[in-house]
């Protein structure tokens, strides 16, 4: 069990929320839940619906899309700081990948109604808050669009096709 | 831009699901080794056809392959003709490129990407994954298959192997491997295999007393004698690799692995063995064997020298299992390329028999007989008659030695 005063001073250095004041970081850390994860055990679910994202606190999370069978591809790991899950709080699509603890990992939920409730006191702080997930979401699409490429090279070289020399 | 040096090769990291939900492991999957490992599988019969063109200038013979559902024409020249022959979906690259270096002796490493390549783009080829047990255990839904098909992918996993093994190999040469490939130590076999046969022709004569001294547990001791054997093939798998050195090639790999996931087995890759003399690919296949026979003659002298018992059976057990791996390693006749087949293909010059006996014999049990038989058809039917009538021998044999050891 963690303090909120050690739950305030991890959120200091969280990227998405270093735009915060104390005030806000004292609200935020009042609306999260700690989740505790053993490695192996899978958190959240390809194709499950979800209100809530998290953020790791401990450990190393792996972030995998189904390919085939039992088989899935590793699109990213995630470590201290970062977060996952929030696409979900925005479309309220189901979950677009699966996340698995790497690690016995501790992370912090944050859904969609506190989230809400936040931006709604704060107006200012939402603001910052959506601008810091913003930066994060061109970071990612940069991310797929460089393993899109790096897939297709594999597939390229793995069977042999060559358009070079077409 | 570039720097000059080649381009790093692609990598997947995949997460593979355990069974029951029951955990997960991430492989790397680089594209190289999934390139070698794939097997390439051509058009089925009736959508090509494929025409000889005799020069007349030239000695070669090149080929016209025609792709009937598009019209797209190929000109193949005989080694690639030989090369889409191979392109069956069982045998992989790596099969191709030894088949191709037994039968021309030399190894053009363009040559198989720049056929895949024209094959692709006429649209004469598609690509296969792996194992046919595996396929049809993955197309089995049963619940016993389904966990077959699991453990077998867990221990197929299972490759602990170095790149880098040469230079290691080059000082176990230097610190006395050199001594093997001596006239001393090929007399030294040969005196040790005589009397190891002496031996055992006369433990052979009191197989029933020798056998009792299993005591009560028959199965276990002889699971002993086989995990034992097991090391062993490490020790044959060196001496292979011995072999390479001395005739100055390269030890490309070693490692253990689980063959088609149910198979322990060690491994060498001496593939650069193919680059000298026959002489030199004989003496490397032959060499690892003679660890059997070696290993199998002293056990057979132990269970001479001692008193009756447990000791002396188990000697004389895995006497008889280190001359069965030694028979069965230059045994050419049993549909497994080991190292005799390698010996007899190379010889024969035709590195694909096992591939062309099977499909001939085949074609024959679906009632397609040939007229007249070729010289080639009857080698190819006196393999298969000879490969099924070892096996079931060797089966029978084995059979035999355990209910004999359980009586």
């Amino acid at each position: 069990m963690t303090s909120a005063a050690d739950t305030i001073a991890f959120l200091r250095d969280v990227r998405l929320f270093r735009s915060l004041g104390e005030a806000e970081l004292g609200s935020l850390a009042r609306n999260l839940r700690d989740v505790s994860l053993k490695k192996g055990q899978v958190l959240v679910r390809e194709g499950e619906h979800g209100d809530e994202m998290f953020l790791v606190r401990r450990g190393v999370l792996i972030v995998s899309k189904a390919v085939t069978g039992n088989v899935e591809q590793v699109l990213t790991r995630l470590g201290v700081g970062e977060f996952f899950g929030e696409m979900s709080l925005f479309d309220r699509a189901p979950r677009s990948a699966t996340v698995q603890a790497d690690s016995d990992a501790s992370l912090l939920a944050l859904d969609r109604d506190r989230l809400q409730e936040l931006i709604d006191v704060n107006p200012r702080a939402g603001a910052l808050l959506m601008h810091a997930l913003v930066e994060v979401f061109i970071e990612r699409l940069r991310a797929s669009s460089d393993l899109v490429a790096e897939v297709t090279r594999w597939g390229l070289e793995a069977t042999g096709l060559d358009f070079e020399s077409r | 831009m570039t720097d000059g040096s080649a381009p790093r090769r692609a990598k997947l990291e995949l997460l593979v699901r355990q069974p029951g939900d029951d955990g997960f492991e991430v492989r790397e999957v680089a594209s190289a080794p999934a390139f070698v490992q794939s097997r390439p599988q051509r058009v089925p019969p009736e959508e090509y056809e494929l025409a000889v063109v005799n020069s007349r200038v030239g000695q070669q013979r090149r080929y016209i392959l025609k792709n009937r559902q598009t019209d797209r024409f190929l000109l193949l020249s005989e080694a690639e003709r030989f090369l889409w022959e191979q392109m069956d979906g069982a045998t992989s690259l790596q099969e191709m490129a030894t088949a191709y270096v037994l039968k021309y002796g030399e190894f053009n490493f363009e040559i198989l990407p720049a056929l895949i390549r024209k094959l692709q783009h006429a649209q004469l080829l598609t690509m296969r994954p792996a194992s046919r047990l595996r396929r049809a255990l993955a197309r089995n839904r049963r619940p016993v298959a389904k966990m077959l098909e699991s453990g077998f992918t867990v221990l197929e996993r299972v490759v602990i192997a170095s790149r880098n093994v040469q230079p290691l190999f080059q000082r176990l040469y230097r610190w006395g491997g050199f001594l093997l490939f001596t006239r001393v130590a090929a007399l030294a076999c040969v005196l040790l295999g005589v009397a190891g046969l002496v031996v055992g022709v006369r433990l052979w004569s009191d197989a029933e007393a020798v056998a009792a001294g299993l005591g009560t547990h028959p199965v276990m001791a002889l699971l002993s004698v086989k995990v034992l054997f097991i090391l062993t093939l490490a020790a044959h798998q060196i001496v292979h690799g011995l072999a390479c050195v001395h005739y100055g090639r390269r030890v490309r790999e070693f490692g253990f692995t689980f063959l088609h996931g149910f198979v322990p087995t060690f491994y060498v890759d001496v593939t650069d063995i193919f680059m000298t003399s026959r002489r030199a690919r004989v003496v490397t296949a032959v060499s690892g064997a003679l660890v059997h026979l070696v290993l199998g003659s002293v056990w057979f002298l132990i269970a001479a020298g001692s008193p009756p018992g447990f000791t002396q059976a188990f000697a004389a057990t895995s006497g008889i299992v280190q001359w069965q791996a030694f028979a069965l390693a230059l045994y050419p006749f049993c549909f497994i390329e080991m190292d005799g087949y390698h010996v007899l293909v190379d010889v024969l010059g035709a590195p694909t028999l096992k591939h062309d006996a099977l499909a001939f014999v085949g074609a024959i049990l679906r009632g397609h007989w040939p007229a007249h038989l070729t010289r080639e058809e009857g080698v190819w039917i006196g393999y298969v008659a000879l490969s099924t009538v070892s096996i079931a021998a060797f089966i029978a044999f084995n059979l035999w030695l355990v209910i004999s050891a359980m009586a």
